[in-house]
């Protein structure tokens, strides 16, 4: 609990503020929050150092998160693929998360989030690993591969427009324009 | 000319196709910096370098490519004379930015208009989404071959999008650097371009700046600093952040709408309080007169006795104008009444009509489409939950339901017969008329409870204790209705045996309002006109009075129902019947109870000004109560809770029956009831309106204010000017009204029209691969070379039957980006004969485009085709 801990700098405060869709209090908080994982003699320039994704993944916020990975994924900027965050990044998710932020945005990066290959559509085996992390991966909670395959056709049915087999971003934002509950269901605040 | 190239934005085709042709058309030109150029490096820097090098090697300029006129002023060079030199062009590129205002579109398509920014901008973002994915999972073998074009492509947008964000004001700039979905990085970077551009433009401007803008600006930053920091000092008045932080961490977002629920009623009698403390009670106190009765505790609870000499209740307020010194300014007692309790009232209508209706836009925008299986799972989960065994339990939760769901989808078919049918609408009806007949029941004796209170405590005229514990009986026996009765009502729900969950949630609400408006209406009745008629002293006190102890009541009942209802139920559950379990927090129940207790606040502050501060202390106390209970004693509620509407449809309920309800109670104690003659502000007057009108008759003398009179009586008195008024409202709703249903005409056409796009587009496809089947086969011997290059990356990194598969993708989505992803592989293309180019030499290229073409035509026609087949599907 040292007081000491750097101080965010005012003119990177209104910048991160310009930014993203946070408040000066949010910034502040996920500066703290954000310090707080990073061991004592990094916390003088915790604007700069990158931390890794376990320690990303204690966070409360994220602890439990069954979408965790991909989350870490998304927003990561690292060259090398090992999912860190930076400072920045941690701005990045928290704006995306935030409750300023606009559905049009949030629905982006959920589609990102649940593109579980990275190839800008849902298809099959991305719906099939959404459906495990909604249902949990014990052996009583998941579907087989029968309710799977039902589900799965059931939702194409009803979102893929033109008919190819896979969900795209603004067919995926139309399914989620209907359906007003998710701006305020993909939320996480610090 | 400018026209055109707006246009030209605006259909993507059109823009796709040009493009394809630029990318291709300067992929020859500029080989060597393919090399020079990893893909990987970030896009700026390979910018710069390219500027960099624009300066050294004009004929070298990459940037004429990215600046969109360029192929304009290139094919016509009269687009050169319309800037301001010839050279004009080559100068600027040192500032990519299009200017859009200056020479090539009108200002006002780029400027205020949302929708193509955003288009663009989406198209901006795909493109760098695709360039973070490919740098991700490697998919190298297209890097080589369109690393070029995709970057420049980038950098068109980009000069695109800068020149738009250049040209919006501050406000706007902002809010439009935020929407993009990009790292912050690259946030930063458009921004500081932008902040170059504008810098540049204003210091070329500088001199026409004069004195006054600079004040008008300076006057609008110090105005934006004064409202951020007032908006943070009200972000720091945020109620209970974190104890709802809390509840929806381990609760999910349908217990959080309860107390988000509760958070502002809590405002909104805060706000009352405040309102009439200030104008109404802190003058009596000026002009109090001496209490003279004695306080001994029980009036806590009944609210009579001593509380009735005291601000609390009407017939303490003085009818005198009161004023503290002699000729100085007084202050009108009734006036102020009247004006206080009305304006209040306004505020309310209008602050709950703009939520409610915010919120049905919001929430309400498509109702009939909703049919919810997809958009179930793609957008079920709750991030906000964070607790471990929350996750563990909703994860379970969903996994039942979707289960259910399959199950239920499954069972639909089966059909009921005749006789089922019959015993199902006979037990619908049934219980329709138990649970209307137990609300007439209650209410009949509410009434006869209440008249025969009256004339009891008429009759004895005394303040003792027997007497006023006999005034408890009402409240008690009114709560224990709202109690009960909703048991009784769920349970003939379950004996119902809907089919649906959802109507069953809906029915057992439908009847708890019907019950709660019931009794309170039935009360109302009660207090309008045998109250009201009866020869008390002061029958609006009595009427307070009454309030008060309902809301007391309420407020214990609603204790004691968290203490019974919850904690006892767990001990029960956990200990005795274990197979019962934890009970769930009922959502629904609970704000009903809220909305009860809100609309009694609302009749009483007529009677009683100060009950929305005691409400004030309830519902605090309730919202500790409450997440005390629910964090010891309940689980999260198993069924998804559809939050956003359901928070819709409780504002709609406080507005309609609730608020709506106390407004015509209120307008008819004002404009129809006789006030007491010995009591309250209004004393001796025939109504409390006459109040305004002899304010109105006195104000008559007053030079300088003749427009209050003149608005009074023609606006306020005049049936003309209401009638004009509901008649122009009926227009403009009737309007509305069309208008809406045009638009639901134009949807089911645009969405008709997307799904035969969508099979051109397969049929397109099946044709392709066709095509490109019989053409490697065709050409084999003829293009070895060829072959032999495509072939090694084919095989090096993606099966060749994957190949099909990525087109399909790529023609999914509707951005340039995936287009130009086909420069890779120009033989594919030419093998179907798209028009891949137009100016290349080869002769096949006519013959490609009426291909293309017939190939459209016939997909058309085969879509159509399907489509009558699908309505002949739907007619019987």
């Amino acid at each position: 609990m040292g007081g000491s801990a750097s101080r965010l700098p005012r003119e990177a405060l209104g910048e991160y503020q310009e930014l993203t869709f946070l408040t000066k209090q949010e910034i502040l908080l996920a500066y703290k929050r954000f310090s707080e994982l990073l061991p004592e003699e990094e916390k003088e320039n915790a604007r700069s150092v990158r931390i890794p994704k376990s320690r990303i993944l204690t966070l409360p916020e994220l602890r439990a998160n069954p979408f965790q990975h991909r989350i870490c994924r998304v927003f990561s900027t690292s060259e090398d693929g090992d999912d860190s965050m930076s400072f920045e990044d941690f701005l990045d998710m928290l704006s995306v998360f935030s409750d300023s932020a606009t559905s049009e945005i949030k629905s982006h990066y959920a589609f990102r989030i649940f593109d579980f290959d990275d190839d800008g559509t849902l298809d099959k085996k991305d719906l099939e690993n959404l459906v495990n992390c909604l249902t949990g991966q014990s052996e009583e909670s998941r579907l087989n591969s029968a309710e799977m395959e039902q589900l799965i056709q059931n939702i194409l049915e009803e979102s893929d427009i033109d008919k190819d087999g896979t969900i795209n971003l603004s067919e995926f934002q139309h399914v989620i324009s209907r359906s007003p509950d998710f701006a305020s269901s993909f939320k996480i605040v610090l | 000319m400018s026209y055109h190239y707006n246009e030209a934005f605006e259909n993507p085709d059109y823009h796709f196709s040009e493009t394809l042709e630029i990318d291709r058309g300067r992929n020859s030109q500029k080989n060597r910096f393919s090399h020079q150029n990893p893909y990987d490096s970030s896009p700026n820097g390979s910018y710069r370098e390219h500027s960099g090098r624009g300066q050294n090697y004009p004929p070298d300029i990459p940037m004429a490519s990215m600046r969109h006129d360029s192929e304009y002023s290139q094919s016509l060079p009269r687009v050169a004379v319309l800037s301001r030199s010839p050279y004009g062009n080559c100068q600027d590129n040192l500032s990519f930015e299009p200017e859009p205002e200056l020479a090539y579109s009108p200002p006002s398509t780029f400027h205020p208009l949302d929708r193509p920014y955003t288009r663009r901008l989406s198209g901006a973002s795909e493109v760098s989404f695709i360039q973070r994915r490919n740098r991700r999972s490697a998919d190298e073998i297209f890097v080589p071959s369109c690393s070029l074009s995709k970057t420049d492509q980038v950098y068109k947008e980009e000069a695109k999008l800068i020149g738009n964000l250049v040209s919006m004001s501050a406000r706007e700039r902002i809010k439009a650097i935020q929407k993009m979905p990009e790292t912050m990085k690259k946030k930063r970077e458009i921004r500081n371009k932008v902040r170059k551009e504008i810098t540049k433009k204003s210091g070329s401007r500088r001199s026409q700046f004069d004195c006054c803008t600079q004040c008008l600006h300076r006057m609008a930053v110090s105005y934006r600093r004064f409202r951020n920091s007032l908006s943070e000092y009200f972000h720091q008045l945020q109620l209970w952040h974190k104890t709802l932080k809390i509840i929806g961490g381990k609760f999910g977002t349908g217990v959080l709408s309860y107390f988000v629920f509760l958070k502002w009623l809590l405002t909104f009698n805060i706000f009352s309080f405040l309102i009439n403390f200030s104008f109404i009670a802190i003058p009596q106190f000026v002009a109090a007169e001496p209490n003279n009765l004695s306080f001994t505790g029980l009036e806590l609870i009944t609210g009579a006795g001593y509380f009735q000499e005291t601000i609390l209740y009407y017939g303490f307020y003085t009818n005198a104008t009161i004023s503290k010194t002699e000729n100085g300014a007084s202050y009108n007692m009734q006036l102020a009444y009247i004006f206080t309790v009305g304006i209040y009232f306004v505020i309310c209508l209008f602050s709950l009509v703009f939520s409610m209706t915010k919120s049905f836009r919001r929430n309400f925008i498509n109702p009939q489409a909703y049919s919810g299986n997809a958009s179930k799972l793609l957008c079920t989960w709750d991030f906000n939950i964070t607790n471990e065994k929350a996750v563990k339990l909703k994860q379970k939760n969903l996994s039942t339901q979707i289960k259910e769901a399959l199950f239920e989808v499954n069972q639909e078919v089966l059909n009921f017969s005749l006789k089922e049918r019959v015993v199902h609408i006979v037990i619908h009806l049934a219980s329709w008329v138990a649970s209307l007949g137990t609300a007439v029941v209650a209410c009949a004796g509410v009434y006869f409870l209440s008249v025969n209170n009256l004339e009891l405590f008429m009759k004895e005229r005394k303040n003792d204790l027997e007497s006023q514990a006999a005034m408890l009986v009402l409240p008690i026996v009114a709560s224990l209705l709202n109690a009960f009765i909703p048991f009784f009502y769920s349970w003939l729900g379950l004996l119902e045996k809907f089919q649906n969950p959802r109507h069953q949630i809906y029915v057992t609400i439908t009847r708890n309002i019907i019950l709660k408006i019931s009794i309170v209406g039935i009360l109302c009745y009660y207090w309008l006109n045998i109250v009201a008629a009866s020869e008390s002293q002061c029958w609006e006190t009595l009427v307070g009075q009454d309030i008060y102890r309902l809301v007391l009541v309420d407020f214990i009942f609603c204790l004691l129902g968290c203490f019974f209802g919850e904690f006892v139920r767990r001990i029960i559950g956990t200990t005795v019947y274990v197979s019962l379990g934890v009970p769930e927090f009922d959502i629904a129940r609970n704000v009903l109870d809220l909305i009860y207790a809100q609309t009694l606040t609302w009749i009483g502050i007529f009677f009683s000004p100060l009950l929305p501060g005691i409400q004030m202390i309830s519902f605090s106390i309730v919202f500790y109560v409450k997440k005390v209970s629910l964090m010891m004693n309940c689980q999260p509620p198993r069924k998804v809770w559809r939050a956003a509407q359901m928070t819709t449809f409780f504002i709609f309920l406080l507005f309609f029956p609730s608020l709506v309800g106390v407004l015509s109670v209120i307008a008819v104690t004002v404009w129809r009831l006789k006030p007491s003659k010995e009591c309250g502000p209004f004393r001796g007057l025939s109504s409390m309106y006459a109040a305004i009108s002899e304010w109105i008759e006195t104000l008559k003398n007053y030079p300088g204010s003749e427009w209050v009179v003149w608005i009074y009586q023609n606006l306020f008195q005049s049936e003309l000017f209401f009638f004009i008024l509901s008649t122009l409202l009926l227009i403009i709703t009737y309007l509305y009204w069309q208008i809406i249903e045009g638009r639901k005409t134009m949807v089911k056409l645009l969405r008709k029209q997307i799904i035969n796009e969508g099979k051109d587009k397969m049929f397109l496809l099946e044709k392709l691969r066709a095509l490109q089947m019989a053409k490697q086969n065709l050409s084999a011997p003829r293009r070895q070379d060829q072959k032999r290059s495509s072939a090694s990356y084919h095989s090096s990194m993606q099966p060749a039957q994957h190949m099909p598969n990525y087109l399909e993708r790529t023609f999914d989505r509707n951005q340039n980006a995936s287009y130009d992803e086909f420069s890779y592989s120009p033989e594919i293309l030419e093998g179907i004969g798209l028009p891949l180019d137009a100016e290349t030499s080869r002769p096949s290229s006519r013959t490609g485009v009426s291909e293309a073409l017939a190939l459209a035509l016939r997909a058309r026609r085969e879509a159509e085709r399907e489509d009558e087949d699908d309505d002949k599907d739907f007619r019987p």
